[in-house]
């Protein structure tokens, strides 16, 4: 059992505001595109939209949550990390031609 | 569970985010409140039509061939009212746009109006419908600032994604004692702790339309940016090709006669025929002498979500009448495309009607008051206490007086500032050249006159004064109608259909809530502590 008290939280503002705010933006970006990815058969206008529309909660969501990591350097970390997951399964799944 | 660290780096958060967007989202939601009601503040305002009389629905398809034999230009689009109203000055009406402007920006409009004479001899007007309404509409829509272009947008999406920031963070804050708190208005002796209840408890119940807000408005403000991206990212050009491919091709275009196309009381029959609770209120013609002539018949269905403020529409051949799209049909909408219009219906009141809007109307002068707390706390942290056995009273602090001062001068300030706006609109119409810019003036004068006044006063006597000057401006609206009414030498007017008293009604209980916290805040200022930027 750890019974130890954890480590106090750095406040990290800068990092962590900066953090949220790009890395957030770019998890946004990549959601959206898995949804386009993964809707091929749903209408470009529609599709389109949809996806437009959920990069403002993802984004703002992200940067919200991003001051719940215990430091900046585990937001960009973290944050960093999923950006280059989401990212490379985007790739995966786009079509053969890059576009 | 949440550590106590947690808390208190969001306290943080949302005390930062609260105070830079507070004022800003102050007048965004007291504007926002208003616009739910923009055609009835149209209405109220709009001078007596007298310029040319309204054409019966029977004859408007021969009104459309001869003003549009008249005007050419007009075929590029035009409107048919289906019904009649103070705003609506006539059966026909057209607007050419200055070339190059935004969007969003109607500043640069030209409007004009159809009627026929007796004998059919159409008459073409230009008229200067009031843009009042749509005035404190854009007041809304950039915090307060005074064109909707796109960089006072990309402000307003900054204010509205510090916005989010605090609503998420001050419900995190909350968190923890919700359970324990929530409904605990405890009200007494410890003033600070009945505010902050009261800032929670409204906090907590209007954060779902708050949530709604804060997110659409990030998007209205930024979704040029985003589809760009996107498109750049993630559509690979297609995005914005396939809008280019919609556009005609050029010099193929098959000559139209206009007077082939359906009547307008048909074209309607057969959108009300696609949805049984839609009710057509007007038909926008667009390119009906180009390749792809379309008419949408916007209308409104109580019983279902509208795509827009307006409403919805059914886009006909105006020359066949058959369908080309309901995407936009309230009721008849697929639902990837119901999805994508809630946002819209959500953020503008566009669903349930009359009792809808008047629920939004009160959750968005709660938010503005939600702001309006949130500052008053922030001073009410700060204050420096007297010692409890007496001595000298402390000087409080300069940024908690200043932003007392500010607080009280902005918010009243644009509360006076849209009041005499509106009052402005009936007794300087015809008296003034630019309508317009007078509107503008008046609410810019009062609105820095107001925070001038809080600045040189102290927000104590501020607190009292302004309130007594908001109450005056806000009760010379039904003041203005029912002279009027027993005046009609003074060349003033006063509609009576049920939406326009409803204005008057609604000024009003509202200069009645003002006086009332006029004397509030008075007594408040004869008990009140010393030890406090209020008896400044």
């Amino acid at each position: 059992m750890d019974t130890h008290k954890p480590p106090p939280i750095q406040r990290d503002w800068v990092a962590k505001s900066v953090a949220g705010t790009l890395l957030g933006f770019g998890l946004a970006l990549s959601v959206s595109g898995l949804f386009v990815r993964l809707n091929p058969d749903m209408a470009l206008s529609v599709k389109g939209q949809l996806a437009m529309w959920m990069l403002a909660p993802v984004w703002l969501g992200t940067l919200t949550g991003s001051y719940f990591f215990s430091s900046g350097l585990r937001a960009w970390l973290w944050l960093g990390g999923t950006n280059l997951l989401l990212a490379g399964a985007l790739v995966v799944l786009s079509p053969a031609s890059g576009g | 569970m949440l550590r106590t660290d947690f808390i208190r780096i969001y306290k943080s958060v949302h005390t930062w985010t609260g105070i830079l967007s507070g004022l800003a989202l102050f007048i965004a939601f007291y504007a926002g409140a208003l616009t739910v009601f923009k055609e009835p503040l149209a209405r109220w305002v709009a001078p007596p039509a007298q310029e040319v009389p309204y054409v019966p629905l029977t004859d408007a398809a021969q009104l459309i061939v001869e003003a549009l034999r008249a005007d050419p230009a007009a075929a590029r689009e035009f409107t048919i009212h289906l019904r009649e109203a103070e705003h609506l000055p006539a059966r026909m009406e057209w607007q050419i746009r200055p070339p190059g402007g935004d969007d969003h920006d109607e500043s640069g409009i030209r409007h004009f109006v159809a009627g026929m004479d007796a004998s059919g001899t159409v008459q073409v007007t230009e008229t200067q419908p009031s843009r009042v309404a749509a005035f404190i509409d854009t007041l809304h829509r950039v915090v307060g600032l005074p064109v909707d272009n796109d960089p006072n947008r990309w402000v307003m999406g900054l204010i509205a994604a510090l916005y989010t920031l605090a609503l998420v963070s001050g419900v995190i804050v909350l968190l923890p004692s919700l359970v324990k708190d929530f409904f605990a208005l405890r009200i007494g002796r410890n003033l600070k702790r009945m505010w902050l209840d009261a800032h929670n408890i409204v906090g907590i119940i209007s954060l779902p339309f708050h949530l709604v807000m804060a997110l659409t408005a990030v998007v209205f403000a930024y979704h040029d940016g985003f589809y760009g991206v996107q498109d750049a990212l993630i559509h690979g050009g297609k995005w914005s090709s396939a809008f280019e491919r919609q556009r005609p091709p050029p010099g193929a275009a098959p000559a139209r006669d206009p007077a082939t196309m359906l009547p307008p009381l048909e074209l309607a029959a057969r959108a009300r025929a696609l949805s049984p609770g839609f009710e057509p209120g007007m038909l926008q013609y667009q390119q009906i002498t180009g390749p792809r002539p379309v008419v949408r018949v916007w209308g409104k269905d109580a019983a279902a979500v509208s795509p827009r403020a307006r409403g919805g529409f059914a886009a006909l051949d105006p020359y066949s009448g058959k369908l080309l799209g309901s995407d936009f049909l309230p009721g008849r909408q697929s639902t990837p495309n119901l999805v994508i219009s809630s946002f819209f219906a959500l953020h503008m009141a566009a669903f349930g009607g009359t009792l809808v809007h008047w629920l939004y109307f009160l959750l968005g002068l709660a938010g503005a008051w939600l702001f309006y707390s949130g500052n008053l706390l922030w001073i009410e942290t700060r204050r420096r206490k007297a010692p409890r056995q007496g001595g000298e009273i402390p000087v409080q602090r300069r940024d908690t007086r200043l932003l007392a001062a500010g607080t009280v001068g902005v918010c009243l300030g644009c509360m006076s500032g849209i009041s005499l706006t509106l009052v402005g609109g009936k007794w300087l119409y015809g008296h003034v050249g630019d309508l317009d810019a007078w509107h503008w003036g008046l609410y810019y004068s009062v609105f820095f006159a107001s925070i001038a006044w809080a600045l040189w006063r102290g927000a104590g006597r501020a607190s009292v004064e302004l309130p007594w000057i908001a109450a005056a401006l806000t009760l010379a609206l039904p003041l203005t109608t029912l002279l009027a009414w027993s005046l009609p030498s003074l060349g003033l007017w006063g509609h009576t259909s049920p939406a326009t008293l409803g204005v008057d009604a609604t000024a009003l209980v509202g200069a009645l809530a003002l006086a009332w916290m006029a004397r509030i805040s008075a007594r408040r200022r004869r008990e009140a502590a010393a030890d406090s930027v209020w008896a400044a």
